[in-house]
């Protein structure tokens, strides 16, 4: 799973930035289009709920999707590792 | 289904400001309502006017969107006509407890079998930041220049001693409590109360030294007393502090409910 932030809907109030225990959110440093300043992610592999949450089949943690005043965290499904066929030339 | 799958995708982002808790309580309360497998189609959340009251609009069951503080009659009819729907009710402090502050009392001696979910951000907020009866003491609104010199009404208290059955207080900052006192008062029969004291930065926090959302919440959580330390201090003997709410469970128990499905 992959964790996304919706730049169309966060209002930059950085209430995840608050909230995260692993300190994933970080203040945003830059205004988007619409002068909002998002908050930017900081390796959010560490994410407990993008590790584990096909493991579990259930949302672990999920504060800062709850908290999120302007519905604008949720996770993604990433697109499976599809195996590609090589070509070896000789 | 997830509580994602409740929200009207198309009318999103909402128009509560930057920072307001409002949407943190819509979040709780779909999931709490997503987690108990009800329907769409069974579901009919009731709200009057204020900014705590737009949010059935975001949300794709069925709503009542009524007139100033009478959210809570129209409530009633709805679970007097429709016994099988499950009636939540959005509300805000100056709606439900100034205006509607008798319909509010008539409510729980009635008990009727609905989910009242007060969103109080302690002022009039989408007027401009007036005085509501639920403003702290000394705090400062537009019709309080020198701050507020009148006793704020303590909604749970109210709730408790008009006859509702099951009543609760927690934060916009407290998500995972917050969802499971909401889990609880809609599977109660009879009226249940949830206060939420919720983060108004523009209106309130922006005349009272809070201008950001961190020091709103963070003043709100210094601020929360839990109910098991209240009940200590007063076996101790010890005082309890003036400024501090009490957040928990506050009353739970079986009294005859009216609109019950037999």
């Amino acid at each position: 799973m992959k964790l996304v932030i919706d730049d169309t809907r966060c209002k930059g109030c950085n209430l995840c930035v608050m909230v995260c225990p692993y300190n994933i959110f970080q203040e945003g440093q830059q205004p988007n289009q619409r002068g909002v300043f998002v908050p930017g992610l900081d390796r959010p592999e560490r994410c407990t709920n993008c590790r584990l949450q096909q493991l579990y089949q259930r949302r672990l943690c999920g504060v800062c999707q709850t908290i999120c005043p302007d519905q604008a965290i949720r996770w993604v499904q990433e697109s499976p590792f599809e195996p590609q066929k090589v070509v070896i030339e000789y | 289904m997830s509580a994602e799958d409740w929200f009207r995708e198309d009318r999103l982002p909402h128009i509560f400001c930057a920072g307001c808790g409002n949407g943190t309580i819509i979040n709780c309360t779909l999931e709490a309502v997503d987690s108990l497998g009800w329907k769409i189609d069974d579901t009919v959340f009731v709200s009057g006017i204020g900014c705590s009251s737009r949010a059935p609009g975001y949300i794709k069951t069925d709503s009542l969107h009524t007139t100033h503080g009478r959210a809570l009659p129209f409530a009633t009819g709805v679970k007097m006509a429709k016994k099988d729907f499950n009636v939540v009710v959005f509300t805000g402090d100056g709606d439900l407890s100034a205006i509607g502050g008798n319909h509010f009392i008539h409510a729980c001696r009635r008990n009727i079998d609905i989910t009242v979910i007060c969103m109080n951000n302690q002022i009039y907020g989408m007027t401009g930041g007036q005085g509501s009866p639920c403003t702290p003491k000394g705090a400062i609104s537009t019709t309080t220049p020198y701050g507020m010199d009148e006793t704020p009404f303590d909604l749970c208290e109210l709730a408790s001693a008009a006859g509702a059955n099951y009543v609760a207080r927690w934060t916009s900052y407290h998500v995972r409590e917050l969802t499971q006192a909401i889990k609880n008062g809609l599977q109660r029969p009879g009226l249940s109360f949830i206060e939420v004291i919720v983060q108004c930065p523009t209106n309130y926090g922006r005349r009272n030294k809070l201008r950001d959302v961190q020091s709103m919440i963070t003043s709100m959580k210094d601020h929360a007393l839990l109910k098991e330390k209240r009940d200590r201090l007063l076996a101790e003997g010890k005082p309890i502090p003036d400024d501090m709410f009490v957040v928990g469970t506050l009353t739970d128990r079986n009294r005859p409910a009216l609109g019950v499905k037999e």
